[in-house]
């Protein structure tokens, strides 16, 4: 043994090691399938992690356990490396996500089933978007697409917003931590109507971080209404189900958010030109009652006239009444005027029967 | 500011549509339906070009999420 060597005792040369291990592979992130899962006393979570040939330990606080697992899973897990004062050598985790489809979807239905017991999806807990909406919070990267097609659709619908955007990571180990400070500012500092979270569209392993169990209780305790734009519109994520809006894509929250500006134009154009076509209709009306009355003051102008004519003819009629003749004394003579003969005479009040004595020529 | 922006536009569609009801009411009469329809064109296009020119204000917050 040469005299040059460092010479430890075993708990220093732990730590030396544990040292060496921090120093070199800390944070380190380790891909592997779940075996052995147990957790401990309610509070120490074990399991190993493994491929065809190797396996490492690994251990957490239940309490930093995001998401359900189980044996056989496969997972990423991002950790420190340590040995124990046992000379165990095992990973304390700090973060973990589900990997692959299988993985993704037995975690996702299993947290599903958990939070649905515990009503956290319920929709009497939903609110809707706000009347008066002019501040908007959004969560998502700025660097995302999803975020670009959000800005523009705003844009082009409509103006005067105020949109305060809180920069994330949209996927990744760090990202459900980063949304959850993201959701904590704006509910204690910001006056925003609603919260968008926003990205696009991914793959599963991409959107597996809006399905982390601290981040869906967080929006769902979001004292702010929470909607959510995650992905395309087949992608549901648990974020989404304990979101109180859920838009399919980013586009769309920006859409459930406003109107349309052109066909608010539209509208405001609308009215004005129902009011033109009541004024022509008023025009009409009035026209049509002019005609009207001017009709009417012509049958009665030929009204009058007629009842003049017959108060003429009337007269005449009047005039040659026979009686008015008798009235003055005339008499009528009727029957065989000539000598002998009888004859009736009329006067205006009587009748007298007579017989002829004599005829003579007056002219 | 936004939300003055927003209030005055929804305040000047809701004062259009009033405008708007008076033609339907009872009171509406030719004399001055002319003079109300000059006024009502021009609010139009007053409300048509604050909802034109209206622009969003959009902010990146300055701070720094990765951290606690």
């Amino acid at each position: 043994m040469s005299s040059d060597s460092p010479v430890f005792t075993v708990s220093q040369f732990l730590a030396v090691c544990n040292e060496t291990l921090e120093y070199s592979f800390s944070g380190v992130k380790v891909v592997g399938e779940v075996s052995g899962f147990k957790v401990n006393q309610g509070k120490w979570v074990f399991f190993d992690l493994k491929d065809e040939e190797s396996s490492v330990s690994c251990f957490l606080p239940v309490f930093q356990l995001r998401m359900p697992i189980e044996d056989g899973m496969k997972i990423a897990v991002k950790g420190l490396p340590k040995v124990t004062k046992w000379g165990k050598f095992s990973l304390t985790v700090m973060q973990m996500a589900p990997i692959g489809e299988g993985s993704i979807k037995k975690s996702f239905e299993l947290l599903k089933k958990k939070l649905t017991a515990e009503g956290l999806f319920d929709a009497s807990r939903k609110r809707g978007i706000p009347d008066d909406l002019s501040r908007i919070g959004v969560i998502s990267s700025t660097q995302a697409a999803g975020y670009a097609d959000f800005c523009k659709i705003l844009n082009a619908r409509w103006g005067g917003l105020e949109v305060l955007t809180a920069h994330t990571q949209v996927q990744g180990m760090e990202a459900a931590d980063q949304i959850i400070r993201a959701l904590k500012y704006f509910n204690e500092h910001e006056d925003v109507g609603i919260i968008a979270i926003i990205r696009g569209g991914g793959s599963a392993d991409d959107l597996s971080v809006f399905n982390d169990e601290k981040l869906v209780r967080e929006i769902a305790a979001s004292r702010i209404p929470v909607i959510t734009g995650i992905g395309h519109e087949v992608d549901e994520s648990l974020a989404d189900l304990a979101a109180d809006i859920r838009a399919s894509t980013p586009s769309n929250v920006a859409e459930m958010l406003t109107p349309d500006k052109r066909a608010e134009i539209s509208r405001v154009r609308s009215l004005v030109s129902s009011v033109y076509t009541k004024i022509v209709d008023g025009i009409s009306s009035a026209a049509a009652l002019a005609d009207f009355k001017d009709v009417g003051s012509k049958i009665l102008q030929e009204i009058e006239r007629s009842c003049r004519d017959i108060e003429a003819k009337k007269k005449m009629l009047m005039a040659a009444n026979p009686d008015n003749t008798l009235k003055r004394g005339y008499a009528i003579v009727s029957g065989e005027l000539s000598p002998g003969g009888a004859v009736k005479i009329t006067t205006y009040d009587k009748i007298a029967e007579a017989n002829v004595k004599n005829i003579k020529e007056r002219r | 500011m936004a939300k003055e922006a927003q209030k005055k536009i929804s305040t000047k569609i809701k004062e259009l549509e009033g405008m708007v009801d008076w033609f339907y009411s009872e009171e509406f009469n030719l004399d001055e339906a002319e003079e109300k329809y000059k006024k009502t064109v021009d609010f139009s296009r007053e409300i048509e070009k604050d909802l034109t020119e209206l622009k969003n204000r959009i902010e990146v917050i300055n701070k720094d999420f990765t951290k606690d």
